[in-house]
């Protein structure tokens, strides 16, 4: 059993910190975090060609934050793999001792760095789902038998607070339904919008990992504006907040704001953990903690 | 019906500089419609070429023949014969008919001078948007009549993906998100159970390129070529 199931299952609230798989092979800047703060992180998210940008893969680059002494939880986005492509990597994540799996569809290339390329979507993320339990059971999704089976802690997304929330809710349930055993939201800033969503669309027992980011000065301005088009809010509140200053006192302001948050989504009770993505950079992340009092 | 698009003039321009005479042949059906390569099309293309030919010094004939349909061996049986006079054919067809005519002309160059873009549907005059990805398995019918394949720009079965914003696609922000359609159209017509159950992984083996269909009433005629 992984860290981070163990800390879910019980009760512990669990603090996932993501990194940041370098655009090159220079590792250590993407493996600060792990040494630096592994005692007080349970594991550390690593993203998948994140906004569809090239960067290092995911898959070494979890096998990296373990060998670093962390514990990883690799994504796994549906945007760059077929099904073949996608099983063969999940048996390399086990076989490289990678149980943590967060499976989420992608973002579409246009976004990315390399948008004439081909985007693939073989597997949506429900699908995906089901074929990693599939390989747990020992088949492949041709049916397949395995020799010797992998295992996972699979996690999926859900998106607080979609426009319109039916067709979220659809997916939501169909990947409780596909198996996942916990999820990681969309940015929360606005704490309201996600205590509505909590209270109204999610079922009892299901884990919750609440995803807090630090923003960029850039997002921030462009949120003051009215522009930032993302699927989360920042509230007129925290925009008033964050504003003013350089960028890196934006960044420290925001590491406190998201520590403020993740002390109230506790003592609420309204997350089983936190997903924090803080630039892949330790100095935030232990602010962070810092405001957290974690 | 197809839609495509004429490709920039340079292009066809410099495939066919090595020719002096040079029939372009134009397809009535499709490609007529949407007003990339029909007879109106043909004589557009025909008197922008002269006119650049004309000027570059190139001399040579320009001829034009539109047929109804590229894509039927009985309409382009009789090109073979026109193109007797001419050192090469641009076709302002798809892709199909394209190819069905360079397999009727073996030993003549056949250049295209159009884009195939998608099989699509005529919102209005000049305006085309696509609508299927002929994938072999149509989930219209669970889907209330929206494509997940080809309107969703992932084309996921199973629900949207985490993007839309205000039922906006996160690709691109002027067009609805497909999933939300689907869903809003489906609980107005009271049949959301119908999407509630997983869609498995899509059987892309029957894409596999190039595709082939027989009619049922003519599986014995064909079975010899099977």
């Amino acid at each position: 059993m992984s860290k981070l199931e163990d800390a879910l299952s019980a009760g512990g609230f669990p603090l996932v910190v993501e990194v940041k798989p370098p655009k090159g092979v220079e590792v250590a800047k993407m493996l600060a975090p792990v040494t630096g703060l592994n005692g007080q992180v349970t594991a550390f998210g690593v993203p998948d060609n994140e906004h569809a940008k090239m960067r290092l893969s995911a898959l070494a680059a979890a096998r990296l934050v373990k060998e670093a002494g962390g514990e990883p939880l690799m994504l796994l986005t549906c945007r760059d793999r077929n099904r073949l492509a996608l099983e063969s990597d999940l048996l390399g994540a086990a076989a490289l001792g990678v149980e943590n799996i967060l499976v989420l569809s992608g973002d579409y290339v246009h976004q990315g760095d390399h948008p004439d390329a081909k985007p693939v979507y073989d597997a949506d993320s429900v699908q995906l789902l089901m074929v990693a339990r599939e390989l747990m059971a020992g088949r492949d999704s041709a049916g397949h038998a395995l020799s010797g089976a992998p295992r996972f802690f699979l996690g999926a997304v859900v998106i607080p607070e979609a426009q319109p929330l039916g067709p979220q809710r659809l997916k939501f349930r169909k990947k409780l339904e596909a198996g996942a055993d916990f999820f990681v939201t969309a940015p929360i800033f606005d704490l309201e919008k996600y205590r509505a969503f909590r209270k109204e669309a999610v079922p009892e027992g299901v884990k919750i990992l609440a995803c807090l980011k630090v923003p960029s000065a850039d997002e921030v301005e462009k949120a003051a504006r009215g522009e930032l088009r993302k699927v989360y809010s920042l509230p007129p509140a925290v925009i008033q907040e964050l504003s003013g200053g350089d960028p890196e006192e934006v960044l420290a302001k925001g590491a406190a704001v998201a520590g403020r948050l993740a002390r109230k989504l506790r003592e609420e009770k309204l997350a089983d953990g936190i997903y924090l993505k803080a630039k892949g950079r330790p100095d935030l992340a232990a602010a962070f903690l810092k405001a957290a009092g974690f | 019906m197809i839609i495509a698009e004429r490709k920039p003039f340079r292009e066809i321009q410099d495939m066919v500089a090595p020719y002096g005479n040079v029939l372009i042949a134009g397809c009535g059906t499709c490609v007529a419609v949407c007003l990339a390569g029909g007879e109106k099309e043909v004589g557009l293309l025909a008197a922008q070429l002269k006119l650049a030919r004309n000027l570059a010094g190139q001399t040579g004939r320009l001829g034009e023949i539109t047929v109804e349909r590229q894509c039927d061996r009985e309409f382009i049986e009789p090109l073979r014969e026109v193109a007797t006079d001419y050192e090469a054919v641009i076709s302002t067809a798809c892709g199909a008919g394209v190819q069905f005519l360079a397999a009727l002309l073996q030993d003549k160059p056949v250049f295209p001078a159009l884009n195939t873009t998608f099989i699509g549907v005529n919102e209005a005059a000049g305006h085309y948007t696509e609508r299927c990805r002929s994938c072999h398995q149509c989930y219209l019918g669970i889907t209330g009549g929206i494509c997940p394949v080809t309107m969703c720009t992932k084309g996921l079965l199973n629900g949207p993906c985490g993007g839309p914003i205000g039922g906006k696609c996160e690709v691109d922000p002027a067009r609805d998100c497909a999933w939300c359609q689907i869903y809003e159209r489906l609980e107005s017509q009271g049949r959301l159970q119908q999407i509630e159950a997983i869609l498995p992984l899509h059987p892309h083996s029957r894409t596999t390129s190039p595709g082939t269909v027989i009619h049922p009433a003519y599986l014995r005629r064909y079975a010899a070529h099977e």
